[in-house]
């Protein structure tokens, strides 16, 4: 059998072309060849110039006008066909040689060559030698031995010269076949086939193909006047052989004279599509089919088999009908060629059928079939052991891997870029959810069965074809696409052949092809200076204002709505700052994976990716983070993975493991490989629309001394120092500092001006500010939580999202760029202050002493801080070592009263603790500004110690006492119906609670510990409760203040004036002991036996007269009354006792009275008075229970020291 | 009963959503390989065929060697595709309209998306059933 029959192949003169002379090399080789066969088509009418009429042609009718020849030129000639006698078509009719001339410089040897290669084709009526790019001296010598030189010039005239030579050939073929033809019509020829030179030639037999002669004869006379372009004169030739032949019962060659005369007639109306024509050539060629078919039964007993005419015949017709409408003819035709096949018993021949049938089906547009009859191509060449045919199984192979679907995506490549999938895929990610049946599609024609033998037997092929890449692509497609089918032993054996191939390839080859792993986009981790990415409005100068989250929730109310949904699909890439991929690798065989390198693969091409390498064991996942760095703006698509794995880079794309995935989920794809590696859901992620955007600004944050918890005690102050430094290439311009996250009032201050005046801060500048913090108090519960740990931690716990938050938005200068100023984004940058508080000292508890015990005060401690204290004067430091009590020995201390605070370090360091009451000096109504202060003196706790600090609180009292102050206590029993008086009482309230708070604000208690810890204690709320209960005897005066004063030669010696009075209705005396105030005491000793001139002075600080029945008393250290009527150690002039005076309101009164020592020592004196007719604001002062009650109003005690004279 | 046959339902999508060896012959690998293609390539007439008639049945369509590749084409596209080497036409008819009857049961399985492999045993069994009775 022959390739590449059809009808009209009758009418084609055969022409070998044989390379001669030396080596050609291919390419030369090639294009000789194509400007030979480009002249496959002859006209007559170009004939005439090469064509000389000898005698009279036999071919009367040849239409020399619209006629041709056509040449059928067969490169490197062919095997002299057995059958040749009987189509003249397969006789080689000329030889052309193609000598390259460089490589072969002798002419005479290529002659030489060139007649041997010619004699192997007896049948040649015509020979040429046609000679490329000769030399200067090769084209000098003679032109002898028929050697035609084609002097290189450029490709038109060589064509044309080509055609000249080609028109010459034919022309002196014509004119052979004329001389032919007149021949064998005068003399006759014998004509044998292989069928008749098998039988004995018998007498009959002989008689027989004696008759059969003339038939025989006509019919290639026929042939030849097809061969010269007279379809004509072949009609008549062949209609005289018909009949004879059926004459004759000669079948066989009754049919060839058929296929001559259905040639003839289609040459003749070539290019005309006529049904009628149609019809006829199908009524005939199903005879000639026929005729063979009996022809083959005739001679089945013979070895030699016509059987392939039948078949040709059927391929012809075929061919000749090969259109989509007449599909169902066309494929029954082919079928029953296939069938034929059986009987055929030559490989070859079967193997030229197969390919014919699968090159018609592929032209009738029946991809499958042509892939099933390829495949048989394919393995009848495995059968032939050799490597070119394997090489060929293999392309043969390869090309049914369309209609098997299992390309390689290097011929796929146009698929994948229709525009019809890509907008598919964008609706589908665009909807995000992908319909069930869309799914399906994806997954269409998938017979993993043949596509894995396909695929083995490509490889296979590949393998003993020694194509090495072929091999690995196959290799690597089977073991991606069909890893569940494969046996462990199988894919160890895959994964050794692309290790193999890989051995043969050069490093760094390329496939398009993608083994393993499978690898899918896991998720974006956002560098977190991508998420700060503001945008900036122009319009809005402060333009960070609610552009970030600000407060400790995820959702803000506040946010736009519109911004939170676009930005999820949309992410900016910085140009020059890293940033990451995370994607998931799985390998779901049962070998180790070596993954030499996997780098994100981008086609937008500004984006430089870094390579990791992988191992990945048997039935793995991995995370891998890939990162990069975007060099230019725009846009970037990162599509997939490159991957340099056995030996081979191969390019992984998301989209086709994402359609894989989606297979599996609906059950239509095996296995899905992330899950059966244990891999979590399958969630499918799609690669948000990246932008790369001009460089920013990117400013570092970095506490000094560390970015770890910043570790504080209670209340502890300390100063942060927090660097900025500018990592970006581009200024920052503006910038700005803000507070969020919870316990922002920890953050004291900030120094806005340190960063403000660094501005703009240049690439690779920095800025290191101060941030002052003071550690926020532990809850109760964070206490609580303390003591359950274990003691090494306790105290170091710190709970996540209780920090503040510095919020530092900046931005870069404006781009002024093509006339119009364009903002780029701003950034933020968040700098959490990682405040660990540990505990420190603990307040235990606050309490006010009652003065139980007995407590001594030098002046020292004493000395008020202030300055203005108009109390303090020069004289006060000559007493300052003497030692004063005061306490009363009876009923304790007058005026003083204690705070006491218990403290408590249960931390494991030394804590030191002052206590200071601050003075405020501008309170100009305080009169009597008496602190206690101690600021030199420190107290130190040691761990797990307590102290116990005593602060003295003296003469906050208010200067007038009013009846406002009791409205409360006495709200019940005054008929105060007025809204002025309301009004009065509220501000009294106020007054008085401000006055409170004001005295509680000025109690600092600060610690210090080590070198560089220090703070103050919370102490207020302990302080108030403590206070709460005796505020009223704090604060408020006594209605009466008594002093005493010496009047000693008329000269006021220094008095100490002192209005500390006890206060209390006479029921109730000592129960409670009046606020004290200070110690009153005379400065200048006084002389025994000698009369001493003192006074009284009474002071009335209610706003009312109080008239009262005043007495004065003396004691001595005994505490005997030293003005007994019985005692003779004090004797005294003047009224003494029930005094009867009046004070009128905010005014003094002076009592004089003069006293006589007899012993010396020390003595106290003290004036007391009840009140008559106290008012309710007294009894209120006094806590007095019944309106009854007398009011007693009493005096501090005044210290007199009484000197002896001798 | 056939010596050979091998039944295979071709989605509307060209998936073989379901293949079953059939044939009383003992098996062999590449043999099953070789059936799988014969029927894979008959899609292609059957795609041509299949809107020439109203038939369900297409009788046999194709053929290699000796082996028959007889269709059956539902009205969702669903062909039913058996490789035999007998030619018993009616058998092979109540083969195909019992496979369908049972195919319908399992399309009417609302956990069963259409297009996707039969996986369901109790299909198998009684399409081997149904083809040891009719083939």
């Amino acid at each position: 059998m022959e390739p590449g029959l059809s009808i009209e192949s009758g009418s084609a003169i055969r022409v070998a072309v044989l390379p001669v002379g030396g080596p050609i090399p291919p390419q030369c080789l090639r294009d000789y060849a194509a400007l030979v066969a480009q002249h496959a088509r002859v006209d007559l009418a170009s004939l005439r110039p090469y064509y000389s009429e000898h005698q009279k042609s036999p071919f009367s009718h040849q239409p020399w006008d619209t006629g041709c020849l056509r040449l059928k030129f067969v490169l490197g000639g062919c095997v002299p066909s057995p059958w040749e006698d009987f189509q003249s078509s397969r006789k080689v009719l000329a030889v052309v040689g193609i000598c390259h001339l460089p490589s072969s410089p002798d002419l005479g040897k290529v002659a030489a060559d060139f007649v041997d290669a010619a004699r192997t084709y007896p049948s040649a009526l015509a020979s040429r030698c046609f000679a490329f790019c000769p030399t200067d001296a090769q084209l000098a010598e003679k032109k002898s031995d028929g050697i035609i030189m084609f002097p290189p010039s450029d490709q038109k005239s060589l064509e044309l010269h080509m055609l000249t030579m080609i028109q010459d050939l034919a022309a002196s073929l014509l004119m052979e076949f004329e001389k032919w033809v007149l021949r064998a019509e005068s003399t006759g020829t014998i004509l044998k086939t292989p069928l008749d030179s098998q039988s004995s030639l018998g007498s009959e037999e002989v008689i027989k193909a004696k008759k059969r002669r003339l038939g025989r004869a006509q019919k290639i006379i026929g042939d030849y006047c097809l061969l010269a372009g007279s379809p004509a004169d072949a009609n008549a030739h062949y209609t005289t052989a018909i009949d004879l032949a059926r004459l004759t019962g000669d079948v066989f060659w009754h049919a060839g004279a058929l296929e001559g005369i259905v040639c003839a007639l289609v040459v003749d109306r070539m290019g005309q599509s006529d049904p009628v024509l149609e019809d006829e050539v199908k009524y005939r060629y199903y005879t000639i089919i026929q005729l063979y078919r009996r022809a083959t039964l005739q001679d089945n007993a013979q070895r030699v088999s016509p059987v392939s005419f039948e078949l040709e015949a059927a391929l012809k017709l075929a061919r000749h009908l090969c259109r989509r409408e007449l599909a169902k003819e066309v494929s029954d035709l082919l079928m029953g060629a296939a069938d034929g096949a059986k009987a055929l018993i030559d490989a070859s021949d079967r193997l030229i059928l197969y390919i014919e049938i699968a090159r018609l089906f592929g032209s009738l547009g029946y991809k499958r079939k042509a892939a099933f009859f390829s495949r048989q191509v394919a393995q009848l060449y495995l059968q032939q052991d050799n490597a070119y045919a394997a090489m060929s199984a293999m392309q043969v192979l390869t090309m049914t891997t369309n209609a098997y679907h299992v390309q390689s995506r290097k011929t796929s490549k146009s698929d994948h870029a229709s525009p019809k999938e890509l907008g598919a895929s964008n609706s589908n990610a665009d909807s995000g959810k992908v319909h069930p049946q869309s799914v399906v599609s994806l997954f269409e024609s998938r017979w993993s069965t043949l596509q894995m033998v396909v695929l083995r037997e490509i490889l296979m092929s590949s393998i003993r074809a020694a194509d090495p890449l072929t091999s690995w692509s196959a290799a690597a497609r089977l073991l991606r696409s069909f890893y569940p089918l494969i046996t462990p032993a199988g894919q160890s054996g895959l994964a050794s052949s692309l290790a193999n191939s890989a051995d043969r390839l050069p490093w760094g080859t390329r496939c398009a092809d993608p083994c393993l792993p499978f690898i899918r986009l896991h998720s974006l981790p956002l560098h977190p200076s991508q998420r700060d990415i503001v945008k900036r409005n122009p319009h809005k100068k402060e333009w960070w204002i609610g552009a970030g989250p600000s407060g400790p929730f995820i959702y803000t109310p506040f946010t736009k709505g519109g911004t939170s949904g676009t930005s999820k699909q949309e992410i900016n890439w910085i140009v020059g700052e890293p940033v990451q991929v995370m994607v998931e690798l799985a390998n779901p065989c049962s070998f180790d994976l070596v993954v030499e390198s996997i780098y994100l693969s981008v086609h937008s091409g500004n984006f430089d990716a870094f390579p990791v390498s992988v191992n990945l064991p048997p039935n793995t996942s991995k995370l891998v983070l890939l990162s990069g760095i975007p060099t230019r703006v725009g846009q970037v698509s990162i599509p997939g993975c490159i991957v340099h794995s056995f030996g081979v880079i191969t390019e992984h794309l998301f989209k086709e493991v994402d359609c894989l995935l989606l297979g599996a989920t609906q059950g239509l794809v095996l296995s899905d490989p992330f899950r059966c590696c244990g891999s979590s859901k399958f969630k499918s992620v799609n690669f948000p629309s990246i932008s790369v955007v001009p460089p920013l600004p990117l400013l570092v944050a970095n506490v000094v001394g560390g970015d770890g918890s910043i570790l504080l005690y209670e209340g502890e102050i300390r100063d942060v120092l927090i660097t900025l430094t500018n990592a970006g290439t581009v200024p920052v311009e503006e910038a700005n500092i803000a507070l969020s996250g919870k316990n922002q009032d920890s953050v004291i201050s900030i120094a806005h001006s340190t960063w403000k005046s660094a501005l703009p801060i240049k690439p690779g500048g920095e800025v290191t500010f101060k941030v002052t913090l003071r550690a926020w108090h532990l809850s109760l519960t964070d206490l609580e939580a303390d003591v359950g740990r274990s003691p090494t931690n306790s105290r170091r716990t710190q709970r996540e999202g209780i920090n503040p938050f510095l919020n530092i938005h900046y931005a870069g200068p404006a781009n002024q760029g093509n006339g119009e100023v364009s903002l780029p984004p701003g950034r933020r940058l968040v700098v959490p202050l990682n405040i660990c508080v540990v505990q420190g000292m603990r307040l235990v508890r606050a309490r006010l002493l009652s003065m139980e015990i007995p407590a001594r005060f030098s002046e020292a401690h004493l000395r008020p801080v202030s300055d203005k204290d108009n109390m303090s004067n020069g004289s006060d430091m000559v007493h300052n070592d003497i030692s004063l009590l005061k306490i009363d020995p009876y009923k304790g201390s007058w005026g003083l009263r204690l705070l006491e605070l218990e403290l408590f370090n249960p931390t494991d360091v030394v804590f030191d603790v002052d206590v200071s009451v601050h003075l405020d000096g501008t309170n100009g109504e305080q009169t009597l500004n008496v602190t206690a202060d101690a600021a030199c003196h420190k107290t130190r706790i040691d761990r797990d110690y307590s102290a116990r600090v005593l602060i003295p609180l003296e003469n906050f009292k208010l200067p007038v006492l009013d009846a406002s102050f009791f409205v409360k206590e006495n709200g019940s029993d005054e008929p105060l119906g007025s809204k002025a008086a309301t009004i009065a009482e509220k501000n009294a309230k106020a007054e008085l609670n401000a006055s409170i708070n004001n005295l509680i604000s000025k109690i600092k208690v600060r610690w210090h510990s080590g070198r560089n810890s220090s703070g103050e204690l919370n102490i207020k709320d302990a302080i108030q409760a403590a206070l709460q209960a005796s505020i009223m005897d704090i604060l408020l005066p006594d209605p009466l203040t008594f002093s005493f004063r010496l009047a000693k030669d008329g000269t006021m010696a220094k008095t100490v004036s002192a209005s500390a009075n006890d206060f209390s209705h006479s029921t109730n005396e000592n129960a409670c002991p009046s606020t004290g105030e200070s110690v009153l005491r005379c400065k200048d000793p006084i002389s025994a036996h000698e009369m001493t001139h003192m006074e009284v002075q009474i002071r009335n600080n209610t706003k009312e007269i109080i008239r009262m029945n005043l007495s004065i008393s003396c004691k001595d250290v005994a505490g005997e009354n030293c003005f007994d009527e019985n005692s003779a150690t004090v004797l005294w002039a003047g009224v003494l006792s029930d005094i009867q005076v009046e004070v009128p309101p905010l005014q003094e009164l002076v009592h004089p009275f003069s006293v006589y020592f007899l012993v010396p020592g020390d003595y106290s004196l003290q004036a007391s008075s009840v009140i008559i007719d106290a008012t309710d604001v007294l009894r209120a002062r006094a806590k007095a229970e019944s309106p009854d009650e007398p009011i007693l109003c009493r005096g501090s005690p005044f210290h007199i020291h009484v000197v002896g004279t001798a | 009963m056939a010596s050979t046959a091998c039944f295979v339902i071709v989605s509307k999508n060209d998936i073989p959503i379901y293949d079953a060896e059939v044939g009383s012959a003992p098996k062999k690998e590449d043999q099953a390989y070789q059936h799988q293609f014969i029927l894979h390539a008959a899609l292609d007439v059957v795609q041509d065929l299949a809107w020439t008639t109203n038939a369900m049945s297409l009788k046999s369509v194709d053929r290699f060697n000796e082996l028959v590749v007889s269709v059956y084409v539902t009205a969702g596209h669903t062909r039913f595709m058996l490789l035999h080497d007998t030619r018993t036409e009616d058998g092979i008819k109540s083969f195909f309209q019992e496979v369908h009857e049972l195919y319908i049961k399992i399309f009417l399985n609302p956990l069963y998306l259409p297009g996707s492999r039969i996986t369901s045993s109790h299909f198998d069994t009684k399409v081997r059933a149904l083809a040891r009775k009719y083939l």
